[in-house]
């Protein structure tokens, strides 16, 4: 066995993941107990890592003087969450939401003001409106961080968690420059690793859902996997994506398709759409355009001075213009979004101390209801439910790391990690892990196995993920690069096979969730929550009842 | 994306070795070399061409030349294979 550096480290509390999430825990953990030791631990380089910095910046409002939470919470029960959503949680998210911006500039965030000194709010319907931020956003939170005493550790990727009685005691991770492997030792572990997004559209790169799995290895239990299915309409030459393109699709014949899934406005792409699109590619009525002209709006990255994101989005819409041209062809792209980690209103996990926050648990919170998240039907809502999770945890997380001493670690389960992490790099000879993640995209690329689903598709699908799974047991990494893309490739074998079974299992249609062979929704039977946890070497699924009787806005029978 | 075809040209003459494209990568294309104090464009076939490397730098030394027909959309008609 090769010879590797290590290093022991402990904190107070451990943050696994430096993207908005992360950064927004550590702030807020500081602000309850500055003497809390907080270690954040970043694969990429926090800051500039994640997806904050590489979106459209683009934040909800809520005017709470005109509107009250209750009445934002009714709408999104109805017409997004379909019942499946913490009506709660939701409440608490928006009565939040002035609060969270407040916060965002207190830690030097830019957001555009008017004259006046208010945030220059646009409206985008009866309820809801949006507010522009700076693509610094995550940059600027990380050097208020560094100023409270945050510590921070880039490059290196956490492969596992530690747990001790059944609770959390740390993790282990390596260096992706030079291999070395650390084990760390801590009271609250945070983990905000983002969502997974299977290597697919390409800003979406850093979901790779090694986090969800290194959680879901420790024994946590996720919730609703089966809503990482998003898709996106992209144009195909320069595969951008057209926000609210969904409102003017046409097919060849000049036929305005969108009246065929919709009857009034609707407040953000729906799976019906996708399957419109692919009903119509199948009766050879494609290929299905937009009518730009129809769009009624401007790009949103010119409607606020924001000088740092600025040459980001001209230089990607400089590229995606040339290569598209007059070219308005549009097909779905699988995002996925797949973030199903469960936890509780504290954030809290099933493992004690162990918390999930942002991409990593926006399902599993079941704050979104029966849509993938983010954006879940509710545009500007990824970034702030970032920071809310990061809010809600850190009472929690602060409590547990001033109260206790540190966990004892179990040196044998650190060496079977180490074992478990480095052993594509022993390896004489295998496959490479782009070989398995081939196999996993053939299973959730298409829209019909993955958003427009039937039993049929499914089951084509999970041969795929068997295949994949068949694979991943002999792949080779000749690197830290490639040692790394072995564990993503595992990890998205996880959470493909954690999707297509969730699927099997939900015999109806709900929200986003679209069955062509049931395409009702189901209340008597399926106000339920899917729940995966692995036992022993077995993922085991089940349900649990959503407890509708104690919200206030109630399904009908 | 995987399998792509983006390029990167670099033109090192003016770099200054500020360490910003190194940082900006969020997906390890980049790695750094300690001795040149360089950016070394190491994993380019990982490129998911965010662009931010070539935006911070303030030397004009990276560009990145997407190749969207390399990356693929998945779906199952011919045409977007
Ligand atoms: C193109 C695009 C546009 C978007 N536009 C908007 C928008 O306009 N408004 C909005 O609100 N939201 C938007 N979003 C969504 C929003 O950006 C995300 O919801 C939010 O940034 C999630 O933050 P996060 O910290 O939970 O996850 P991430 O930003 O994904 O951060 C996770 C971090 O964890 C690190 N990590 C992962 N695994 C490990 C590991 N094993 N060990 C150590 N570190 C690890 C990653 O490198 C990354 O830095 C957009 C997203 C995309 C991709
Ligand atoms: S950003 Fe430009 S100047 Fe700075 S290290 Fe990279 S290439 Fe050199
Ligand atoms: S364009 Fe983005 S992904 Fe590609 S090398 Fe530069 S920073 Fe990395």
């Amino acid at each position: 066995m090769d010879t590797y550096e290590r290093e022991n480290i402990s904190a107070d509390v451990l943050i696994i993941g430096g993207g908005i999430a992360g950064l927004a825990a550590a702030l807020s953990v500081k602000e309850i107990n500055p003497d809390l030791d907080i270690l954040i631990v970043e694969k990429q380089t926090a800051g500039y890592s994640g997806k904050a910095c590489r979106g459209g910046g683009v934040l909800q409002y809520f005017d709470l003087h005109k509107i009250k939470p209750e009445q934002f919470v009714e709408y999104h029960v109805h017409n997004i969450g379909c019942y499946l959503g913490d009506q709660d949680l939701l409440f608490k998210y928006v009565s939040m939401n002035n609060h969270m911006l407040d916060k965002l500039v207190e830690w030097g965030a830019k957001l555009p003001k008017r004259a006046d000194g208010s945030y220059a709010v646009i409206p985008t319907g009866p309820m809801t409106a949006m507010i522009g931020v700076d693509l610094d956003i995550t940059i600027k939170l990380r050097r208020t961080a560094e100023k409270t005493g945050v510590r921070f550790l880039d490059k290196v990727a956490v492969s596992d968690l530690l747990t001790t009685d059944n609770s959390i005691a740390g993790a282990t991770g390596y260096s992706i420059i030079d291999g070395t492997f650390y084990t760390f030792n801590a009271k609250s572990v945070i983990l905000a690793t983002g969502s997974q997004n299977y290597r697919i559209g390409p800003m979406w790169g850093s979901g790779r859902g090694d986090g969800i799995a290194a959680a879901y290895r420790a024994g946590a239990e996720m919730r609703n996997p089966e809503f990482g299915n998003f898709a996106q309409l992209v144009r195909v030459k320069s595969h951008r994506e057209v926000v609210f393109g969904e409102n003017y699709m046409y097919n060849q014949l000049g036929e305005h398709i969108t009246k065929n899934f919709r009857s009034g406005p609707e407040p953000d792409i729906s799976s019906t759409a996708i399957a419109e699109w692919f009903t119509q590619m199948s009766m050879a009525k494609g290929p299905i355009v937009l009518k730009p002209e129809e769009s009624g709006g401007n790009s949103i990255y010119t409607i606020w001075d924001r000088p740092y994101g600025e040459p980001f989005w001209k230089i990607n819409e400089q590229w995606a213009d040339k290569a598209d041209g007059d070219d308005w062809e549009v097909c779905p792209l699988f995002i996925g979004e797949q973030s199903p980690v469960k936890v509780g209103h504290d954030m809290q996990t099933t493992i004690p101390g162990l918390y999930a926050i942002g991409d990593t648990s926006y399902c599993g919170s079941a704050l979104a209801g029966a849509v993938p998240a983010p954006p879940g039907r509710n545009r500007g809502s990824g970034i702030l439910n970032a920071v809310f999770s990061g809010i809600m945890c850190a009472q929690s997380a602060a409590d547990n790391a001033s109260n206790a001493p540190l966990p004892p670690v179990d040196k044998n389960q650190v060496e079977e990690c180490f074992t478990s992490a480095f052993t594509p790099l022993w390896r004489d000879s295998g496959c490479d892990a782009k070989d398995v993640i081939r196999y996993i995209q053939k299973a959730v690329g298409p829209m019909e196995r993955s958003v427009y689903l039937s039993d049929h598709r499914i089951a084509t699908a999970m041969k795929y993920v068997e295949k994949a799974k068949e694979l991943s047991v002999s792949m080779k990494a000749n690197n830290f690069h490639e040692l790394l893309a072995c564990h993503e490739a595992n990890a998205m074998v996880l959470s493909a096979e954690m999707q297509f079974r969730a699927a099997d299992m939900r015999i109806e249609s709900r929200g986003w969730f679209l069955r062509e062979d049931y395409p009702e929704m189901d209340n008597k039977n399926w106000l339920k929550w899917i729940i995966v946890k692995k036992e022993g070497d077995t993922m085991k699924l089940g349900t649990e009842d959503v407890p509708y009787e104690k919200w206030p806005v109630k399904p009908q029978f | 994306m995987i399998d792509t075809k983006h390029r990167i040209i670099f033109n090192s003459e003016n770099c200054i070795g500020c360490k910003l494209c190194y940082k900006a990568c969020f997906v390890d294309v980049i790695r750094w070399d300690e001795e040149k104090k360089q950016p070394v464009f190491q994993y380019v076939e990982d490129c998911e061409h965010c662009f931010w490397c070539e935006v911070l730098c303030k030397k004009n030394c990276i560009k990145i030349i997407p190749d969207f027909e390399s990356e693929k959309l998945l779906q199952t008609f011919d045409r977007y294979l």
